[in-house]
């Protein structure tokens, strides 16, 4: 197929781990793990390439991927698999530790591509139904990650964009509209330009601080446009918002200028787990130095605010049964607004009657270990013998491993141990992920 | 119920000196003193119903000392001690209580003194629970073990410090669909813990009658969650999400947030005083125009005396979620 060439090399530029599984791929499945390692290899050439100008993957010297794959003593790959594993997993906590400024406050537009092209049955079981399902994934995950979070859905569908679900806080409402498939069946071309325009007249209403942002997920390779598309790219990078793309297909070039010169991420999805992995690297909030940066230097507000938020009391399952304002349902268990009194079903959400926003204290704690990580533990690289190892990890408390690998990788611990800087307890690689990825607090130090 | 994999429980003991002392103090305020070795045979009673509801449940106990947390007793990963073999007890009951007196034993005897005025680690004691879990559920071909739940039993009060972390692993738990249930044996209520029974679905129970503790436990913590919707196990009713501004710690149902960092304020200030961002003149106006309650528009007051009663009274007849992260925290 034509444009897998492409997507190829569109990995080396999209900076993505290149078809690393995921968790939940099976750990017997030794052919996907070869092709994960075969990713790695052929990213780390294209860093060191990518200075040098060097435009094609197939112009690069040929990766022998399975000689780096070893046989333990007896005679399993089940050491380099989970060691490969480990490294991909790993990798995403090597980011940079330096202070950034993460949005708190977000306004996403998922953008769906609806056209006949969605039907295509490269991925499995159709584009349509795969999109579906990860939009959904991702949908719960975003709004799991950024409380505060706000999202609409957009379809782009015979040359319309269709408005599928309004801006919302509620992941139950933005799920529930996707949630038909029949009412979302592919028609037609699609249009980026209708359709961008339509996300972006529903965001421009917005406060400068909070981010506002359109996710395009586009299986397309043509856009059918009433007009000139880049008066619209234009308007976006006026109206400061943020376009990313994950292209199904292969690179379009309008798609590419879309998020390079928003601040957007750009990737092309070379197979199923690399597409999630493509859309889940947008769930966790975007920097606020790469978007300042993406719109010049002309910005004299930085993008910071005070906002009025209302802290709702719950009323009890118990209580008397009383109207709701967004629903219009009796129930007993609600939250009332502390401005107007209105009963509300759920929190954080604006109020329908003042418009005030409704957040619990969880909520704002929620988003706090974005603002405040886990520093990244360091690997230990050799046992010093001096010193009296600890025989388990802090954490699980399973004993580490006794031999050492061959195979030490940047970042990778040869004997399996990772250390706190701040508590230098030791933990497993399990452990280590789980930590930065799931927990964001260390057992060690509890910090 | 039909599950052929059993439920585990994860058990935090929280094995504060000072508190168990007072605990065990009898005093006017102290109405049914309770000690830690009196406490201990009504928990391994209880631990011991649990391992005998089903042969498959599987049980691992924490203990959060001050400044430290460590593993007591991992029925995945048991101690390998030798028993006498007594006719009058059955081995698996014998081995987790022996085991657990002794590690109790083990790290009381090694705390020092000065080791005492340090908080508790619970945080080191919950991520731990939570890993090992973790752990378990990689045994198990990546699946989580059904009704996972951890049971708190706690003595200490909140320490406001650990605000952060504990609403960090409250949230991972809730990720991992992992229920916390909260025992407060002694000790005022803690906001924190009635957070984390209220986020991830366990009861939270204030033992008032300290001398029917093995009753409590029995009644409330020891059927699985999926049982309890059956049954009436005690939950909260009233909870109030109103938070504490960060600038006089007053309870404000309609507060300013910094758009930056999150940090609470009771009346619009210029200058954030954790993130140091400075906030647009226009905003301020605009807020202290659209106060819901009229004040001096003044934003150096220190103290909020001038509000009106009825927000004062509102204040303090509820329990308070505060999410009292102190400045020093950020830095």
């Amino acid at each position: 197929m034509p444009p897998r060439k492409d997507a190829d090399y569109m990995d080396i530029d999209s900076e993505s781990d290149a078809s690393i599984p995921d968790d939940d791929y099976g750990v017997g499945k030794s052919k996907g793990k070869s092709r994960a390692k075969a990713g790695d290899r052929r990213k780390d050439k294209g860093k060191a390439k990518a200075k040098e100008n060097q435009p094609y993957t197939w112009e690069a010297s040929y990766a022998r991927s399975w000689e780096t794959v070893q046989e333990d003593e007896a005679g399993s790959l089940q050491t380099s698999v989970e060691e490969l594993l480990a490294r991909g997993r790993r990798r995403r906590l090597l980011a940079p530790a330096a202070a950034v400024r993460r949005t708190i406050i977000r306004h996403l537009i998922l953008l769906l591509d609806l056209s006949m092209s969605m039907l295509d049955r490269d991925m499995r079981p159709t584009r349509f139904d795969l999109m579906l399902q990860y939009a959904r994934e991702f949908i719960v995950e975003w709004f799991d990650q950024n409380p505060l979070g706000q999202m609409g859905v957009v379809g782009m569908r015979a040359g319309l964009g269709e408005r599928i679900c309004e801006m919302s806080g509620n992941p139950q409402d933005v799920l529930k509209a996707i949630s038909e498939r029949h009412k979302l069946e592919p028609a037609g071309e699609p249009s980026l330009q209708n359709s961008i325009e339509m996300a972006r007249s529903s965001m421009s209403h917005l406060p400068t601080h909070s981010s506002r942002e359109i996710l395009i997920i586009f299986g397309s390779l043509t856009t059918c446009d009433p007009g000139n598309i880049h008066d619209t790219l234009d308007s976006c990078v006026k109206n400061r918002i943020r376009v990313s793309v994950v292209a199904l297909a292969a690179e379009m070039k309008i798609c590419r200028e879309l998020c390079d010169k928003t601040g957007g991420q750009f990737g092309v999805a070379l197979n199923e787990g690399h597409f999630k992995d493509l859309l889940f690297e947008l769930v966790p909030p975007p920097t606020q130095r790469a978007l300042t940066r993406a719109a010049g230097a002309g910005i004299s507000n930085p993008a910071a605010d005070l906002m009025m938020m209302g802290f709702p009391t719950r009323l009890p399952d118990a209580s008397p049964p009383s109207l709701c304002v967004c629903h219009s349902e009796m129930k007993s268990e609600g939250f009332l607004c502390p401005r107007c009194q209105a009963k509300i079903c759920e929190a954080p959400t604006d109020c329908d009657i003042c418009g005030l926003l409704i957040v619990s204290s969880p909520h704002l704690a929620r988003s706090y270990h974005h603002l405040f990580p886990v520093k990244p533990y360091e690997a230990v690289m050799t046992l010093e013998n001096g010193e009296t190892a600890a025989p388990e990890c802090h954490a699980c408390s399973r004993p580490f491993p006794t031999s050492t690998s061959t195979t030490a990788g940047e970042g990778l611990s040869p004997v399996g141990r990772y250390r706190c800087l701040e508590c230098r307890n030791e933990f497993c690689s399990d452990c280590d992920v789980f930590i930065h990825d799931v927990v964001h607090c260390c057992p060690g130090c509890g910090k | 119920m039909n599950d052929p994999r059993g439920s585990h429980l994860s058990v935090l003991l929280d094995l504060s000196p000072t508190q168990w002392h007072l605990s065990a103090l009898p005093s006017p305020a102290n109405a049914y003193p309770l000690s830690l070795s009196s406490f201990l045979s009504q928990l391994l009673a209880f631990l011991n119903s649990h391992l005998a509801c089903k042969h498959e449940n599987s049980l691992a106990i924490f203990g959060a000392l001050p400044g430290k947390s460590v593993v007591l007793y991992s029925s995945t990963n048991p101690p390998n001690v030798s028993q006498t073999i007594d006719a009058n007890s059955y081995p698996p009951f014998k081995l987790v209580d022996s085991t657990v007196v002794l590690r109790v034993a083990e790290e009381m005897d090694n705390l020092d003194d000065p080791e005492e005025e340090e908080p508790i680690a619970l945080v080191g004691a919950l991520t731990k629970a939570l890993c090992c879990m973790l752990w378990d559920s990689h045994l198990q071909g990546h699946q989580m073990m059904p009704d996972p739940r951890i049971l708190i039993l706690s003595v200490s009060p909140d320490h406001a410090t650990s605000y952060i972390p504990i609403m960090n692993s409250i949230f991972s738990a809730q990720k991992l669909k992992v229920t916390i249930d909260v025992c407060q044996v002694y000790g005022p209520e803690t906001v924190f813990l009635q957070q984390a029974a209220h986020l991830t679905g366990g009861s939270y129970i204030h033992l008032e009658r300290r001398d029917a503790l093995l009753q409590y436990l029995i009644m409330s913590f020891l059927p699985p969650p999926s049982i309890r919707k059956i049954l009436s196990v005690p939950t909260q009713d009233r909870i109030d999400f109103r938070a504490a501004c960060f600038c006089h710690k007053t309870i404000v149902d309609v507060g300013f947030v910094c758009s930056v960092c999150l940090s609470i304020f009771c009346q619009p200030v210029p200058v954030c005083s954790t993130c140091r961002t400075k906030f647009p003149i226009k905003t301020l106006q605009r807020l202290n125009a659209s106060r819901p309650l009229p004040s001096t528009t003044a934003v150096n007051n220190t103290r909020s005396d001038h509000r009106p009663n009825s927000i004062r009274s509102k204040c303090t007849n509820n329990t308070e979620f505060q999410p009292t992260c102190s400045i020093k925290w950020y830095r």
